[in-house]
């Protein structure tokens, strides 16, 4: 297989969890598709690593496994326990609009980075393409979705979308640019997580929808 | 020039910060210890703020860890904005949170997180401001977003967990549009300049701006405003701001207003210079317009209906970013620079807004407009203090905003924007009414029964008197120092362009119109 091939088909896989990610009803379920697409993104820095001979992207491959692939769905998951009880609450649009929503934003990732006269290798632009999209999956899924922890994971989404971005833009900045992006997320998730289990210990509700007294 | 004391502003309320949470442990005397610490942390980064600020004021701009970081007079603006208002904000604090603890609001352990996490914002921000490094600029910015998330919603209401919520989602979904913009900037820079580490420093990538292509770097302009534009404040992206700044502890209020907005402004104004100097002015301008006047324009209205204090200076913000984003738009020297005296003049007058909106929290326990009056009777001083605010905030003389808004407004009518000007006025006066409400409401009328006659203890007046001292006093005189940091930031703004002083060139242009401002800079 061409190694670009690769890349773009691993960029699809991508597409695929995502959309699992965000029509998933049961929190845990959600986490371990995102896991499996943080590992579908590993192997995408592993193979850029080759391809383009950075090895920095190896050291970013390791940092996504720890941060995203282990780290990530198990906050989720430890938070998902504490709020064992709660009652989940339904998703403000249904799949099939959420879904429609979700190609429309993929067709126009795909014709913006056509049009840009971005200095890419035209193979990857496939897959940057999809890392746009993948950007704008995450932000549907924050919109569509009235769980607070399916917000996170939306937020979780959106985030490697851009981390696909800069890898194929991107990849040659310093180290320390790398660290810096991959710990304000994981802080982000902490962060808001921790946000949710308090807004559920006093509010006893996890729906983004029942927010509503302040306003004007 | 290279200055250790840079590094040191950044270190040092990180390690405070931990030197708090490690406090919490010790049983004796707690929360002196804990004050104490907090005391210290930004006390240091006022002094090491000031230290660095003499090193641009002589050497032009200061630079440590490897051009990382950098401060020139742009920067410097910005910085001493987060140091004073950081500190005066800080002694606020005490007070305000001893208050809390009196009261039952805050736990004791809860305390010690909000000074830990107080001097852990205040390094975020820090790191905004002296960041040379453009996607470090960005990872500032969203860790400003997380360092406050817990500071909005410390006192675990329904309504301060609503508030940090919707903070931490809009401001995180904002912010990241501008780690594609900065993406963009990057990865085009990078094709044509052979070292990836410079390709990444703001001050290399405006040298070579020219060479950027024009096409990525107007879709990157608007990545980024979408982006930082959300954590600044500007309509239509600032949906977060009014809960935030509303539900946070009226200290925190003072520091997200005066200070957090202003930082982001400074990233947006950065990568508007990259471009000006890439493709001309006119992109920049234009979006700067549109923007700023809708920020005036909504604001005004929203203001105009609020009822809750907290809110309506929310509302004030956006107002005054438009107005800042307005000066920017205006462009040339007098445009930047009423746009950068505005900066600060509004981030003093907020900060005394928010700090005194605390003083009538602590004395009425509501924010209602409705139910707070009298204040004249219950706090005097507390009272003037709010109507020299109020009044500043209107624009009226002799106060400091009342320089920097007929600035905006004068450099807009001489660069030919005389219509556009008309109707921010127009938007004024809507804020004028609003806030002539609060005075005649909250300051005379009958005191409520139950509200405690008696003035604040001094420690809570003074700091907020210090911030009216240099309303006033900014409003009647600019001190030489600002004058020249000033000219030196509108340099660094129009890089490449002439240098002319944009102050008298505002004064002369003013005419009789500005007596205090020829005052202010005559010999």
């Amino acid at each position: 297989m061409n190694p670009y091939d690769l890349i773009n088909s691993l960029s699809g896989l991508l597409i695929l969890t995502s959309l699992l990610v965000i029509e998933t009803k049961k929190i845990r379920l959600s986490a371990i598709y995102y896991m499996v697409q943080s590992l579908v993104l590993v192997l995408i820095f592993l193979a850029l690593a080759t391809i383009m001979h950075a090895e920095q992207l190896y050291w970013w491959a390791a940092s996504a496994f720890i941060t995203k692939a282990l780290l990530v769905p198990y906050v989720l998951n430890r938070a998902q326990r504490l709020m064992a009880d709660a009652e989940p609450p339904k998703a403000a649009v249904s799949p099939s609009v959420s879904l429609l929503l979700a190609a429309v934003s993929l067709v126009i990732s795909f014709i913006v980075i056509n049009q840009l006269d971005l200095k890419i290798a035209a193979e990857f632009r496939p897959a940057l393409a999809v890392s746009v999209a993948h950007f704008f999956f995450g932000q549907l899924c924050i919109l569509t979705q009235r769980n607070l922890l399916k917000q996170v994971l939306g937020f979780c989404l959106m985030e490697n979308g851009s981390h696909l971005t800069l890898a194929l833009l991107a990849h040659d900045a310093p180290e320390l640019v790398e660290i810096g992006i991959a710990t304000d997320a994981v802080f982000g998730v902490v962060i808001m997580v921790v946000l949710a289990v308090q807004i559920y210990k006093n509010l006893h509700t996890l729906d983004a929808a029942s927010l509503t007294s302040l306003k004007g | 020039m290279y200055t250790p004391y840079l590094s040191w502003l950044l270190l040092a309320p990180v390690i405070l910060s931990l030197a708090i949470i490690a406090a919490q442990r010790v049983g004796w005397r707690k929360m002196l210890l804990v004050e104490i610490l907090h005391l210290v942390s930004i006390s240091s980064a006022l002094v090491l703020g000031l230290l660095v600020l003499r090193g641009v004021m002589t050497q032009g701009s200061v630079i440590a860890l490897s051009d990382w970081l950098h401060v020139d007079a742009l920067a410097a603006v910005f910085l001493l904005i987060v140091i004073v208002v950081g500190f005066l904000v800080g002694v606020y604090s005490i007070g305000y949170i001893r208050n809390d603890v009196k009261t039952g609001e805050l736990s004791e352990d809860r305390v010690s997180v909000y000074y830990a996490l107080f001097s852990l914002f205040l390094f975020t921000m820090l790191l905004v401001v002296t960041a040379n490094n453009i996607i470090m600029m960005w990872v500032a910015v969203e860790a400003t977003t997380l360092g406050s998330a817990f500071l909005v919603g410390v006192y675990g209401h329904r309504s301060s967990l609503e508030a940090a919520w919707k903070y931490v989602i809009i401001c995180t979904v904002g912010v990241a549009f501008g780690l594609y913009g900065t993406i963009l900037v990057y990865s085009d820079a990078v094709n044509f300049m052979q070292q990836p580490g410079a390709a990444i420093l703001w001050t290399e990538i405006v040298k070579n701006a020219k060479a950027l292509d024009p096409t990525l770097l107007k879709l990157a302009f608007v990545f980024v405003l979408i982006g930082f534009g959300t954590k600044a404040g500007i309509f239509p992206m600032h949906a977060w701001l009014p809960d935030a700044h509303s539900e946070a502890p009226s200290p925190v209020s003072a520091l997200l207003s005066a200070v957090l907005l202003k930082c982001a402004l400074l990233v947006i104004i950065r990568f508007s210079i990259i471009l000006n100097q890439g493709i001309g002015p006119e992109f920049t301008h234009n979006i700067f317009l549109v923007f700023g006047a809708l920020s005036v324009a909504s604001a005004a209205l929203f203001m105009f209906v609020q009822r809750d204090i907290k809110r309506l200076l929310a509302y004030s913000s956006v107002e005054n970013i438009g107005l800042i984003v307005l000066g920017l738009g205006i462009g040339g020297a007098a445009g930047v620079l009423a746009a950068l005296l505005h900066t600060i003049n509004h981030s003093l007058v907020k900060s005394l807004m928010f700090c005194t909106s605390g003083n009538i929290l602590m004395k009425y326990h509501t924010r209602d407009l409705g139910k707070v009056k009298g204040m004249l009777q219950a706090a005097p001083f507390t009272s003037l203090l709010l109507m020299v605010g109020a009044l500043a905030l209107v624009g009226s003389p002799p106060f400091n905003i009342f320089v920097s808004k007929f600035s905006i407004i004068s450099a807009g009518i001489h660069a030919g924007h005389l219509i556009l000007m008309i109707v921010c006025l127009l938007f004024l006066a809507v804020v004028f009414a609003a806030f002539l409400r609060v005075i005649s409401s909250a300051v005379f009328g009958e005191l409520p029964e139950g509200v405690a006659r008696g003035e604040f203890k001094p420690y809570i007046l003074a700091p907020v008197a210090i911030l009216m001292a240099l309303i006033v006093v900014l409003g009647l005189y600019l001190p030489p120092q600002i004058h020249l940091l000033l000219n030196q930031a509108t340099q660094v703004a129009l890089v490449g362009e002439p240098m002319v002083d944009a102050l008298n060139l505002l004064a002369e242009r003013g005419g009789a119109f500005l007596p205090l401002v020829q005052l202010g800079i005559a010999p």
